[in-house]
């Protein structure tokens, strides 16, 4: 994937440093060094690319060369503009050339697969939920009641709430563990929590 | 609550909007008994009211100071000063570096690696290796 | 719009200081009889003054001296410097000479924009009218600009957004950066070009004062939750609770009083020189101020946010799909992933993992729909111009996601 990656524009053989060192070294001795400033700037001198060319169409055009950097967040999506705002007509035949659809739905998604939502549970297993969590809730913890009733754990938080008895246990158990925590690990999950906050602010 | 703000301050760009003259005070120092101070009494009498009638955002302070060389000293709106010696000057070389003095911003002289420096972004955005001329997956 | 009563406002922000000088004169002279046996300095001063106009010196230029350095020393009776000091003061023609201040603002209103509560109480000398018009003037420039030109942001970044831009930290920098400087100590014998304030006494706590002024009902319930919109109705343009007023013989903290200048300068231009002065004042010194709105947004749980607002706006539900990566197995992999509602990517995001790429993604999804702006942004204050084209209504958005 990283090759397909980093296949650029660009034919190698137009910039020779980027060669290998083993072809400079055929040639060592006949040639002079190669590394001054004006010759490297030189080969950097590059034909432009193919899109900056004269058209042949005979009426102006737009170069449409996209910038190698994140999309700015001034640059409101088409989908986001009012109805009556002039930017959306503007940009319909520009989507349809970059977005293909098809490409859309090949790239993969985040998540394997999607969480399929079945929607069968009645108010009667609602009830059942509530009533096995009441009883044992050392048995019965979000995650068994979720595999149980084929639902997530977040649905059976969302229906109901454990016992302050068993939140107390678990907040003992929490400490426990934490109190056997070492400053490294400590510190590394504070930090991480850190991070956590930072991406809200985009830093 | 879903989105909270950040507290900041503005960021002061001067001459975008309005110019705010970076002097703000210009002292002339001369001694009346002095001959390194002739040129500046000259200027002080002839040049100084016009100098001062075309910068009225310069506060100008004139005062002796015995048997001293005479300076021009520049305070500036950053805190600092900075100040010139004219002894045996001619008025008309008394005044550039009045001009001097009027013009500078009040920092210390840098050399500009950069020939631009702005607060703006930059309209390409900053270069990043994940985006542009990529193939697919 | 009158525009006739330009003049007669700008007459009333001067004419009681004349009026009230004399009255300020009886009061002082008035009560000057009872003490006459005590040493006080007011006393002191009149019979000097007499004597001196009794005497005949040969020396006039020696005399000009005295008689001004003796004129200084009466001035020791006021709070503040006398109206004609104004007109004498190198700093303050300087001052008003640096902010190309309209020459129709008469240095005198400057110079009754330097003075603070704090230093003078009576209400003709001091700042304090002058201050409240400019602030209400600031801030209707302020958010009028916003909410034109971004609708759709959420009140609390427009709550930051309007302490960035008048708040009184930003006016304490422009303060400092228009090169006004502080008087030691506020006194009639100082020059009228600089600030004048009391200060607040070293070591005294400045948040521990009771906010005695917040309309807020059960204010003093610190845990209870105070929603957004409760902070329109009680709180300021800030969303921040109201500050107690400064009593008097309390001191003020120099950025508070640097601040209370500045709103008073506008004031007095919008007095003195009118509405397109007041406007165009704020446009050049205000609002070419640098801020990058983007960097005010603080997002908790920006995915959950993402799907509420496609869900109310009848979107496609979010999807997060991966554009590129490199190093999964690695120890630095880099994920990019795109948000897509139906065909329409809404926005992307890099990052060290597959939940931060998509957080991010999400975030700048959400700034999107936040920071769109329309074009050809009018102001409704643009109506006041001479000759202004017919109002069009501007854009007005739903408001921000409520989860």
């Amino acid at each position: 994937m990283a090759t397909s990656m980093a296949a650029s524009k660009r034919p190698f053989l137009t910039l020779p440093f980027l060669l290998p060192s083993w072809s400079d070294s055929i040639t060592l001795g006949s040639r002079r060094y190669q590394s001054s400033y004006r010759r490297t700037k030189q080969r950097l001198r590059v034909k432009p690319d193919a899109s900056f060319g004269s058209s042949n169409q005979g009426h102006d055009q737009i170069i449409y060369n996209p910038p190698s950097s994140a999309p700015s967040v001034y640059h409101t999506p088409s989908k986001f503009l009012p109805s009556n705002d002039v930017r959306r007509s503007m940009r319909t035949e520009d989507t349809a050339t970059v977005n293909a659809t098809s490409e859309i739905n090949e790239l993969p998604n985040v998540y394997r697969s999607d969480p399929e939502r079945k929607y069968h549970l009645t108010p009667a297993d609602v009830e059942e939920i509530r009533k096995l969590r009441l009883s044992d809730p050392m048995t019965w913890s979000r995650h068994k009641l979720a595999k149980r009733f084929e639902c997530s754990p977040l649905f059976i938080a969302l229906v109901c709430e454990a016992s302050p008895e068993k939140k107390q246990i678990q907040r003992q158990v929490l400490e426990a563990v934490q109190s056997q925590w070492g400053p490294k690990r400590r510190m590394a999950r504070e930090d991480r929590k850190l991070r956590r906050e930072a991406w809200g602010r985009d830093e | 609550m879903p989105v909270k703000g950040i507290k900041t301050v503005t960021a002061a760009r001067n001459g975008v909007g309005a110019f705010i003259l970076q002097c703000k005070r210009l002292d002339f120092h001369y001694c009346n008994y002095g001959g390194s101070s002739r040129g500046m009494l000259a200027f002080l009498t002839q040049t100084l009211p016009n100098f001062a009638r075309e910068n009225p955002q310069i506060e100008i302070r004139v005062s002796p100071r015995h048997s001293k060389h005479p300076i021009i000293k520049g305070h500036y709106i950053n805190g600092r000063e900075k100040s010139i010696c004219v002894r045996n000057l001619e008025p008309s070389d008394i005044l550039s570096k009045a001009m001097i003095l009027k013009d500078a911003s009040g920092e210390k002289l840098k050399q500009q690696k950069k020939p631009v420096a702005s607060l703006n972004e930059s309209v390409r955005g900053i270069w990043s290796p994940y985006h542009g001329d990529l193939r697919g997956v | 719009m009158k525009r006739v009563q330009l003049q007669r406002w700008s007459s009333t922000v001067l004419s009681p200081r004349a009026r009230t000088v004399s009255r300020l004169h009886q009061h002082l002279y008035g009560a000057g009889s009872r003490c006459q046996s005590t040493a006080s300095p007011l006393q002191v001063d009149s019979n000097a003054q007499s004597n001196l106009g009794d005497a005949s010196f040969e020396d006039v230029e020696l005399m000009k001296h005295v008689r001004s350095a003796h004129k200084r020393k009466g001035n020791l009776k006021y709070p503040s410097p006398p109206v004609d000091a104004a007109i004498n003061s190198a700093k303050l023609a300087a001052l008003h000479a640096r902010l190309y201040l309209p020459s129709r603002l008469p240095p005198q209103t400057l110079a009754r924009a330097l003075v603070d509560a704090s230093a003078d109480p009576n209400a003709d000398f001091n700042n304090e009218s002058l201050a409240t018009l400019g602030h209400d003037l600031l801030t209707y420039y302020t958010t009028e600009h916003l909410l034109c030109t971004y609708p759709r942001l959420p009140l609390t970044v427009i709550f930051a957004a309007m302490y960035a831009y008048a708040g009184p930290k930003t006016l304490a920098a422009m303060a400092r950066e228009w090169g006004v400087e502080h008087a030691s100590l506020p006194g009639g014998e100082v020059d009228p070009g600089l600030l004048q304030f009391r200060r607040v006494e070293p070591g005294t706590d400045i948040d521990a004062t009771p906010n005695a002024r917040t309309p807020r009902p059960y204010a003093a319930q610190k845990a209870w939750r105070m929603t957004v919109t409760s902070k329109i109705f009680y709180d300021d343009e800030f969303g921040d609770a109201f500050k107690g007023p400064a009593t008097s013989g309390e001191g003020v903290t120099a950025e508070l009083a640097s601040a209370t200048f500045v709103r008073a300068v506008m004031g007095a231009i919008y007095l003195h020189a009118g509405r397109p002065a007041a406007k165009r004042f704020f446009e050049q010194h205000f609002l070419s101020r640098h801020l990058n709105i983007s960097e005010l947004f603080n997002f908790s749980q920006p995915a959950r946010d993402l799907a509420r607002l496609c869900a109310r706006e009848n979107f496609e539900p979010p999807v997060a799909r991966i554009i590129s990566e490199t190093g999964r197995k690695s120890r630095h992999p880099v994920f990019v992933v795109g948000i897509f509602s139906g065909q329409d990517k809404l926005g992307e995001g890099a990052g060290a993992s597959l939940i931060e790429a998509r957080e991010r993604a999400a975030l700048s999804a959400l700034k999107g729909w936040y920071l769109y702006s329309p074009l050809n942004v009018r102001v409704p204050s643009s109506m006041e111009e001479e000759g202004a084209a017919s109002w069009k209504p501007v854009y007005v958005d739903l408001g921000e996601v409520i989860v």
